[in-house]
């Protein structure tokens, strides 16, 4: 009994000791027929906005539910706030706040209803919950909709009802799986106003997925996830720093002269077909520009010159553009072939 | 423990509070039962003359279909779980620090208390349909009614808490519960069915939940005789059975619930 609580109070310290919250080594998971994640490794730091981003499909939601342990890895080990997530499951929940992708208030409680559910959940006294009430959903705007019925809340709204309730219960991570999907640009700005507010008041660690490049811009660190791997991890700032300091994207009446002309005459910076776009990378664009124009003897149809975004590094790394998302995996029968119509038993899956 | 019996009490009154708030449900809760029993009861008599039977038919048939209804109500209270799980609600509820032993005792103790509040309601009618009525009976009914609601949601949440969409609990109600609700004996006696039927019958705990009501709420309006005609197992064993199905079917849909997913 004493050796357990020796052991309790070593993990205690541990918790105020630690730099790196969240722990991921050589994590996979591996659904019936799809590997969804394929030993991703990385460490996100106290205090840090740490963003996953990836296309559709990529395993980043995977990756969510297995930190907050709502799934569990196929192997690897990963600790969460110093907790093991699949020994000490409750321990990680207790210190995790969360918001999904979709919106998953309870429609027929109203919004402080729905707060002091999720506060009883997490074994909040009753004084607690009213002190922190007070403050969220004022930093959220929602304190004069306290008493109204979620279903009667717009989009937006909700989100922000969200946002407040993973942070009841004052937790060391917040996740965050695209908190902004599907919100008007406006919102989105706004829920950020939040986000970036209350990491600033409370000093939390936010683990965030997205994909939307320019949110992604924001955070301390991005790790790119792409079809179960991480491809680059690295500050924002350096992840764009790895693509060259500009870039110049050129289109001329005949793009293969002109490609040939740079070549020979600047054989430092290198050019990529981007579309039916000439990519070249430079050092100090503005000044490259003029320079590029006389070297070149094809007419110019469109030139542009621009500081690389996550986009560029995006397609740099994963050879297409985000959006594209995985390819379709092919189905056995096309669509409205009769064979499809005996299919309609498997749809429990 | 306090704390397990916090969010037991949070998870109950939730359950409770969407059933309270929902007043179409709520309403035809009641409602149904009680054209049950108005409309097909009456219809059914003519055809059984007072000369046949030695009771009145109502006496019959009024426990079986508030022993129906309950557990109607407690099995289509359970399929909050589906709804939860379709509208994403129940993340929240499986993220949180609680046990998912403590979920499922809140959802199951919620649905028992919606089937009776629902069985408090019709009991309430029986001094309106001849039978003699106390203070009594009616706490002794409650008690069976207890006993019945909790089976039937404790079963509804072993067979429903894997489900993923709200449409496939139409194959499990007419596959399994539709054969529970007419071999009960709720309809017909079964003490007069042919043997094959009494024998799957013996299997049904619903049957003897149905025999419980009818010793408890006709014990003042008949003779033991004639209860005797009208059952097909004595009290104590129907209570022994009910009691021992729900200590089975607790650990089992504990069981099926903590290895199902969101």
């Amino acid at each position: 009994m004493s050796s357990l609580k020796a052991k309790e109070e070593q993990i205690e310290n541990n918790q105020n000791n630690i730099s790196e919250v969240i722990q991921v080594e050589n994590l996979k998971k591996r659904y019936k027929h799809v590997k969804a994640l394929n030993g991703v490794s990385f460490t996100v730091k106290k205090g840090e906005v740490f963003g996953l981003l990836g296309p559709n499909g990529a395993g980043k939601t995977t990756a969510i539910n297995i930190l907050c342990t709502l799934s569990q890895p196929s192997s690897g080990v990963t600790y969460v706030n110093g907790y093991h997530i699949v020994h000490q499951s409750s321990a990680v929940r207790n210190s995790i706040g969360l918001v999904f992708q979709e919106t998953i208030l309870d429609n027929h409680l109203t919004a402080e209803e729905n707060l002091y559910l999720h506060a009883m959940l997490y074994g909040i006294t009753r004084k607690e919950y009213l002190e922190r009430r007070r403050e969220l959903l004022k930093l959220c705007e929602l304190w004069d909709r306290r008493k109204a019925r979620v279903e009667t809340f717009s989009g937006g709204m909700k989100r922000r009802l969200e946002l407040v309730r993973s942070l009841i219960h004052w937790p060391q991570i917040l996740f965050l799986d695209e908190p902004t999907i599907g919100l008007d640009p406006q919102t989105r700005r706004k829920i950020w106003d939040y986000i970036f507010n209350l990491r600033k008041k409370k000093n939390i660690t936010i683990f965030l997925t997205t994909q939307y490049l320019s949110e992604a811009e924001n955070c301390d660190r991005i790790a790119i996830l792409d079809q179960g791997e991480i491809v680059a991890l690295d500050t924002p700032e350096n992840l764009k720093k790895t693509i060259g300091e500009d870039i110049i994207f050129l289109r001329t009446e005949n793009n293969q002269i002109a490609e040939k002309e740079i070549q020979t005459k600047f054989p430092n910076h290198s050019i990529k077909w981007i579309g039916k776009e000439l990519r070249v990378k430079v050092e100090n664009g503005d000044k490259f520009l003029p320079v590029l124009v006389k070297a070149i003897s094809p007419r110019i149809v469109s030139m542009e010159l621009r500081r690389p975004t996550l986009e560029d590094v995006f397609l740099e790394i994963t050879g297409r553009k985000i959006r594209d998302g995985n390819k379709e995996a092919e189905e056995e029968s096309g669509p409205f072939s009769l064979y499809s119509l005996f299919s309609f038993f498997k749809n429990n899956e | 423990m306090s704390k397990q019996l916090k969010t037991l009490y949070i998870i109950w009154y939730r359950e409770v509070l969407i059933y309270l708030r929902n007043s179409v449900k709520f309403f035809t809760s009641i409602f149904l039962p009680i054209i049950i029993l108005i409309f097909f009861g009456t219809g059914l008599k003519t055809m059984f003359p007072i000369s046949i039977l030695n009771y009145d038919f109502v006496q019959f048939f009024f426990p079986g279909i508030l022993g129906l209804s309950i557990s109607i109500m407690a099995v289509s209270s359970t399929i909050s779980i589906v709804w939860d799980r379709e509208f994403g609600f129940l993340k929240e509820i499986l993220v949180s620090p609680i046990s998912r032993s403590t979920i499922i005792l809140g959802k199951i103790l919620g649905a028992t208390t919606t089937a009776l509040i629902q069985g408090a309601l019709i009991l309430l009618i029986i001094p309106y349909l001849g039978l003699d009525f106390s203070k009594f009976l009616f706490i002794k009914a409650m008690l069976i009614i207890f006993l019945i609601s909790y089976g039937m949601a404790s079963l509804g949440i072993f067979l429903v808490s894997r489900l993923k969409k709200i449409e496939n609990f139409s194959i499990i109600s007419q596959l399994i519960f539709a054969p529970m609700a007419f071999l009960s004996g709720a309809f017909f006696p079964l003490s007069n069915a042919p043997e094959w039927m009494a024998r799957i019958a013996f299997y049904n705990p619903l049957n003897y939940g149905i025999d419980a009501l009818r010793w408890v709420i006709l014990a003042d309006s008949l003779p033991k005789e004639e209860i005797l005609l009208i059952t097909s197992h004595s009290l104590s064993l129907s209570i022994f059975i009910l009691l021992g199905f729900n200590i089975i079917i607790t650990f089992l849909s504990t069981r099926v619930f903590n290895k199902s997913v969101y």
